[in-house]
């Protein structure tokens, strides 16, 4: 049988690290115990019970008159008690999704993905849904500022226009200077502002940018645009260092369509073949069929040698391919069989690197077909060079003021402190940020920002594709949007964004379409659906040119040695915008499982011949870091995640990790995520990691099944053999469980979930789970209650993954129901495994007989407790909890409830209007936003419904079986499509 | 010699020994902080602002006054009589003293003047008559409202009965046990142990009785910032309750009506046949200044409960008195029924569902051919999984 590992450790030595496991727990305990007071927790209750009683009788103790207080007019669409839907749009650090946010008694609560757009199609990353509780962050602006001093908006707009109108007379240059803008209205609206002020340029800056991609199209197709990736239609996807699942361009989309690609259910489903050359384990690289660890130098030359090969084979050239420091024979045969069904793609940022991949998507005819020219994506527009330049400018004096919008350069970017002291050197220096940040803080004045649930705002993601943006609550603070500030500025009296954005929808977008006439009924139908797409004709066709090709081939071989460093951005904190959210910070790494820090990931085979364990502490020039040690990382190579070590973010994200990209260089104007020659040196330091990998161990039994896709062609239930095997010993003393009325059901398609983490902060959202902070995960005492379990297999230098979400199994034969002392959590008829909050009374017998270890304890209140100052200690962070979920309290247990909330109010919802369920009515919080529809919830009672065609599927199996605890949930075996 | 004992004095009070106490401690602290709370619910419900000042003399003669305490001639009954100072259990149509305090306390004394002597509305004319105040007087009654409303009445102390019970009962129990042990005066040992034993059963039950009863509050009816009368609006005119309730059949909850919809009837209808226009001018004048109105919350669950009204009455079609009791006959609003978990369960387990005519239950497709082929006579709101524990706790 393969064996399965969780870490180094257990691989080598399994014997000590059981026993290091126990110990750790037991130290945890003991640690727990010393705190304690003398008195124990038994003798406590016993005496506070007595009291209560007591005092209950002579004191008549009464309840606090509590205040009913009704709507003064109550508008026609809100019920007390009932959620609203609204349809936005976010787009916050080049990352773009359609939602829908649910909005509870006038309060956003939970983001959902909206299923009529194109793009996003009902998924989301877990960063869209922690969005909504960086709305009730405390870090956030309450008012307007003048250098660090509260104002108001009269004495800033005077001051600013006046500012404004004097360097436009005496010909001084201003910028602009936003992130990428994909808002049609507000790049009107900054037209419009530079009518009144022509000496205002605009330049986007992004903090990881797309500039190789656009640089390199821009020669070969003389535009610089970003184009639509079809990962669907691919039948071959080779990745270079393009974490294209988890933060590339457009993950989510990415995303469902790869997933589609790969869905393997019925007898003539076929799958895609994945190839991902990188340098650290990313997200992309564990889902990869097949996976090359390589330096981050050696990917031109990898490219090269592909491009010459394949050149080779068609016979348009007849020299010698050059030589590759891995075996891509394989590849190249896939790839010429896949001709026009194939897609290579880079994340690199560097235009000659592009430039390889372009011709090499070109010679397979790629063009047109995988990856469309038509449609441009949109979100990713900055180029590092026009950021340089301004540098330089405002350097010189050339620009005298700068106004900063979504940008954060001072963190972001290597030469941040020179930054820093050019903007707060500036004559005008202005920042429209919500919160404080590393440059807000040096800028004079600052206009805060609505959040996007307060705003009104159009996107154009992708050409044609439009959405809008509205607000979803009044506004908490004294915020403006910046659009309304910049038409302040331009001399309108009192701008309304919201009237602008109508007036241009009408004029300019009414007439893209023919269903509708009047321009109102028009925005109304695009306001409550979210999304408009265009069918457009196809614009000017691209024409493809090797330009630049033979210099790009030429510096292919890039000399580099010692240790390379990798910087990626990781999948919760992406570019390090979101720091102060601690449902992200908590989240932990999808490869690592660490959460609260970034590490260096180093490679195996040098951190056993230099001794060096997790948490050891190195030194990458000069800046200290933890250790990781990364099974699957290239031999020479580190690599460390962006978006830490801010230092001006809020409470949560304060000097949580270190600033990587400090370390990153700019390299002929781009910004260059890998170093060459680091130096790299061994401490005798220790740092404390918040690992929650080796949590819950499955002793080495079969919990993930896995066959490949030629074999399941051969047999549907290859690698599931087990499955006959224990069904056939199924032996009960329990009488047959009876459901009345439903049986709820869930499945698990391993082989289409890339554990991106998507579902666990869907879950935190819906089910108001506590952060509990970086001492306490390290106690192993995280509150997630679906985890994604991460295993690895095979060689350790490049092992294979599987990522593997675990939630409460609903068990008909549930073990813990059978040692609970109370009656907390009983079997309901629907074979549901309730837990009644209120009856635990916290002995944790539960969580002890269970053997998927999903039941949760809370050792502390984590609400409205200092000790835990996370989201849940103030009233504005509180606003995010879901008011049909019951906030738990110290001692109790709580697990997985398959969101009964929902399913309650959807059967309520049916019996009132008198009708069946319909299949798929009812979504559990995980399964309604899964970017890979990996999950799928439903009523087993119904023979015909998707979950039962999942549960009859040769695939499906569940986690250990033997033990005949007859979970609800199954999970359908992971299917890698490797070369044989 | 000394410092030692105040160091050990000091231990007691900081270290070790201190821990040990502190159940008892916290104890001592719940059992205070419950006799605060109980009489800050009155304080609270009278809201008092800040005074400007007046001679005691003055504010004391008015309150003589107001209670009808001043020797004059008596052709008319005193304030008091109709406008009572104290909380009652059975409606007082006419304005309490504190809401009359309160609603002149920003006015002069002409508004004042000028609305007791020259009533407006039916029902103050006919009370109203033959009034012959002298100014002086008034001016003092206004003194004294003024007073009122920046200090409140006086909170009206716990009753203790249950205290002293408890704590007799306590003392019988010492002196049971201190004659079995140490004075043994009395031969028949039967007696002491007697009262040992059923004084310790009395306290006892009446620990277990209110422990019980804690926190739930049948047949609590507080008073209302406005005498809003069930009887008058659902009894005497037969409003349908939806009418007001109106989002019962759709949402979890019932819906206190917004004050715009009362001002669907009440923007014509000023005056009340019982109350007058003073309780009906604090709905318009909610309407009209933007002020919601504050009801006090009489049906209210645990946070831990999810009850739906929607599924209730929307789906189970339950007369809204079967939970609610006959609220068309009541003035003051009451609650009715326990809302206990077991008044609760004990109705599911009766309560037949009509699964035939309802969509929805051919989900339970088993318990409809169990109704057909007669092997069943009734299915209950528990045979459909109304007890599940998950149907109301999540």
């Amino acid at each position: 049988m393969t064996k399965y590992w969780r870490s180094l450790d257990e691989l080598n030595n399994p014997v000590v690290f059981k026993k290091n496991e126990i110990k750790l727990e037991l130290d945890a305990k003991r640690a727990v115990l010393k705190k304690a007071s003398g008195s124990s927790r038994r003798d406590f209750l016993k005496t506070f019970g007595f009291s209560v009683a007591a005092a209950a009788i002579v004191a008549s103790c009464k309840r606090p008159v509590d205040k009913a207080i009704p709507y003064l007019v109550k508008p026609e669409e809100v019920t007390p008690g009932m959620a609203n839907y609204y349809a936005s749009s976010y787009f916050e650090g080049n990352e773009y999704c359609s939602v829908l946010v649910k909005v509870r008694d006038g309060r956003p609560i939970k983001i959902e993905g909206n299923n009529l757009s194109s793009i996003s199609q009902q998924g989301t990353s877990a960063r869209v849904q922690a969005s909504v509780l960086n709305l009730y962050d405390d870090a956030r602006l309450k008012t307007p500022l003048k250098r660090g001093e509260a104002t108001n908006w009269e004495e800033i707009d005077s001051y600013i226009s006046k500012k404004l109108a004097q360097l436009n007379a005496d010909n001084k240059k201003v910028v602009l200077l936003t992130s990428t803008l994909i808002s049609p209205s507000t790049k009107k609206v900054i037209a419009d502002f530079q009518i009144q002020y022509p000496n205002v340029e605009v330049v986007q800056y992004d903090a990881v940018s797309a500039s190789g991609i656009l640089k390199a199209n821009e020669l070969s197709f003389g535009k610089a645009i970003i184009p639509d990736y079809r990962f669907e239609k691919a039948k071959v996807v080779v990745s270079f260092g393009a974490d294209f699942l988890g933060t590339w361009l457009s993950s989510t989309e990415y995303t469902k369509a790869y997933s589609v690609a790969r869905r393997v259910l019925q007898k003539n489903d076929s799958m895609n073949r994945h190839y991902q050359f990188e340098t650290g384990m990313t997200l992309t690289g564990s889902n990869a069929d097949i996976r090359f660890p390589i330096k981050p130098s050696e990917e031109k030359t990898i490219l090269t040698a592909i491009y010459y090969q394949l050149l080779q084979a068609k016979g348009e050239m007849t020299i010698a391919a050059p030589g590759s420091p891995v075996d891509v024979k394989g590849l190249v045969e896939d790839l010429l069989a896949n001709e026009v069904n194939s897609l290579v793609v880079s994340g690199s940022n560097d235009v000659n690197t592009q430039l390889i991949v372009n011709a090499i998507n070109n010679l397979l005819g790629n063009y047109g077909a995988t990856i469309s020219l038509d449609k441009t994506l949109n979100t990713h527009q900055g180029i590092d060079d026009n950021f340089e330049n301004l540098l330089s400018e405002l350097k010189s004096k050339k620009v005298r003021g700068i106004l900063c919008w979504g940008v954060n350069p001072v963190y972001n970017h290597p030469k941040g402190q020179e930054i820093k002291e050019l903007i707060s050197g500036a004559e005008l220096s202005v920042s429209f940020s919500d919160r404080n940040d590393e440059t807000t803080a040096a800028c004079h004045w600052v206009c805060p920002e609505p959040h996007y649930l307060e705003s009104w705002n159009d996107a154009e993601p992708k050409t044609g594709v439009y959405s809008l943006a509205q607000p979803t609550i009044s506004k908490l603070f004294d915020s403006r949007q910046a659009q309304e500030s910049l038409l302040k500025w331009a001399g309108v009296e009192a701008p309304d964004y919201y009237e602008y954005l109508k007036s241009n929808w009408k004029n300019n977008f009414t007439g893209l379409q023919t269903e509708f006439t009047d321009s109102r009924i028009f925005w109304n139908d695009v306001l409550q659906k979210g999304v408009f797409e265009v069918v457009t004709e196809n614009q000017d066709s691209l024409v493809y040119s090797e330009n630049g090709l033979d210099v790009a081939i030429s510096l292919s071989n890039e000399n580099s040695g010692g240790w390379e460093v990798a910087f990626y951005q990781s999948v919760a904190l992406a570019d390090g915008s979101f720091a102060n959210n601690p449902w992200l910070q908590e989240l932990p790494d999808p490869i690592a499982k660490i959460s609260w820090d970034n590490f260096a990931a180093v490679p195996v085979k040098w951190a056993e011949e230099n001794g060096i364990e997790n948490e050891s502490v190195i030194t990458i020039n000069g800046v200290e870091l933890p250790v990781f040690i990364q099974p699957g990382q290239a031999p020479d190579t580190i690599s460390v995640a962006l978006g830490y070590g801010r230092e001006i973010a809020g409470k949560v994200g304060d000097g949580v990790g270190k600033n990587m990209f400090a370390l990153s260089t700019i390299e002929s104007g781009s910004k260059k995520l890998w170093i060459s020659n680091a130096d790299v040196q061994t401490t005798t330091k220790t740092f404390e990691l918040a690992l929650s990998q080796t949590h819950h161990s499955m002793e080495g039994r079969p919990i993930v099944r896995e066959t490949t896709f030629d074999e399941w062609q051969l047999d549907p239930a290859a690698g599931n053999e087990l499955k006959e095997e224990h069904e056939e010993h199924h032996v009960s003393l329990y009488p047959e469980p009876e459901f009345k009325g439903h049986h709820w059901g869930m499945a698990v398609d391993l082989s289409s979930c890339i554990g991106c983490g998507n579902c666990s902060i869907s879950c935190q959202a819906e089910n108001n789970v506590q952060v509990i902070g970086k001492e306490q995960v390290r106690n192993r005492r995280i509150m997630h209650w679906i985890r994604i379990d991460r295993y690895f297999t095979n060689d350790a230098e490049n092992p294979e993954v599987y990522h593997q979400p675990v939630m409460c199994q609903h068990c008909d034969n549930a073990p813990c129901e059978n040692v609970c002392p109370v009656s907390a959590t009983p079997h309901s008829d629907e074979g549901l495994n309730q837990m009644a909050y209120n009856r635990c009374v916290g002995t944790k017998y539960c969580v002890n007989n269970c053997p998927y270890k999903v039941r949760r304890f809370n050792w502390f209140q984590y609400v409205q407790n200092p000790e835990f100052d996370y989201a849940s200690n103030s009233d504005l962070g509180r606003m995010v909890l879901n008011p049909d979920v019951t906030v738990r309290s110290r001692g109790v247990v709580e697990k997985c409830s398959f969101c009964v909330q929902r399913i309650q109010e959807k059967k309520a919802e049916a019996r009132v209007a008198g009708r069946k369920i319909e299949d798929g009515e009812i979504q559990p919080a995980c399964v309604q936003s899964c970017p890979a529809d990996a999950l799928v919830f439903g009523d087993l009672k119904d023979p015909n419904s998707k979950i039962s065609n999942y549960f009859k599927n040769e695939r499906n199996y569940h986690l250990l079986e033997e033990l005949h605890t007859l979970p609800s949930v199954g999970y359908l075996t992971k299917v890698r499509n490797k070369k044989r | 010699m000394f410092t030692t004992k105040l160091n050990r004095m000091r231990e007691y009070f900081l270290g070790g020994s201190y821990m040990k106490k502190r159940p008892i401690f916290f104890s001592l602290l719940v059992f205070v902080a419950c006799f605060i709370l109980s009489t800050n619910i009155y304080a609270e419900t009278n809201e008092s602002v800040v005074s400007d000042g007046h001679s005691h003399e003055d504010i004391a003669r008015g309150e003589r006054f107001f209670k009808g305490l001043l020797p004059f001639d008596r052709k008319y009954s005193s304030c008091v009589s109709c406008h009572n100072l104290k909380q009652v259990d059975t409606l007082n149509w006419n304005p309490s003293a504190m809401d009359i305090a309160m609603k002149f306390v920003d006015k002069d004394y002409e508004t004042f003047q000028a609305s007791v002597l020259n009533p407006s509305g039916k029902k103050m004319e006919a009370s109203h008559v033959n009034f012959n105040i002298s100014e002086e007087d008034l001016k003092t009654v206004k003194v004294y409202l003024d007073d009122l409303a920046h200090h409140g009445t006086h909170p009206v102390k716990p009753t203790f009965n249950n205290l002293i019970l408890f704590l007799f009962l306590g003392l019988l129990i010492t002196w049971a046990v201190i004659e079995l042990i140490f004075l043994k005066k009395i031969k028949l040992k039967l007696i002491p142990v007697i009262i040992l034993l059923g004084a310790f059963g009395w306290q006892v039950n009446m620990i277990v009785t209110d422990a019980i009863r804690l926190s739930r509050q049948q047949d609590y009816a507080p008073d209302q910032p406005i005498k809003f009368s069930h009887k008058v609006h659902a009894g005497d005119n037969g409003i349908d309750c939806m009418y007001c309730h109106t989002t019962v059949e759709q949402g979890k909850s019932a819906g206190i009506p917004a004050t715009n919809l009362c001002m669907n009837c009440h923007v014509i209808i000023r005056e009340g046949t019982n109350s007058g226009k003073f309780e009906i001018a604090k709905v318009v004048d909610a309407a009209e200044n933007g002020k919601p109105v504050e009801w006090n919350r009489i049906h209210n669950l645990p946070d831990h409960v999810f009850f739906s009204h929607a599924v209730h009455v929307g789906s189970g079609k339950l007369d809204c008195a079967q939970c609610h009791g006959a609220v068309e006959e009541m003035d003051i609003m009451r609650q009715e029924s326990e809302l206990s978990m077991g008044w609760c369960i004990n109705c599911h387990r009766d309560t037949e569902v009509d699964i035939m005519n309802n969509g929805y239950y051919q989900h339970h497709i088993e318990r409809q051919e169990e109704l057909q082929s007669g092997a069943r006579d009734k299915v209950t709101a528990n045979d459909v999984g109304a007890n599940d524990c998950m149907r109301c706790h999540y």
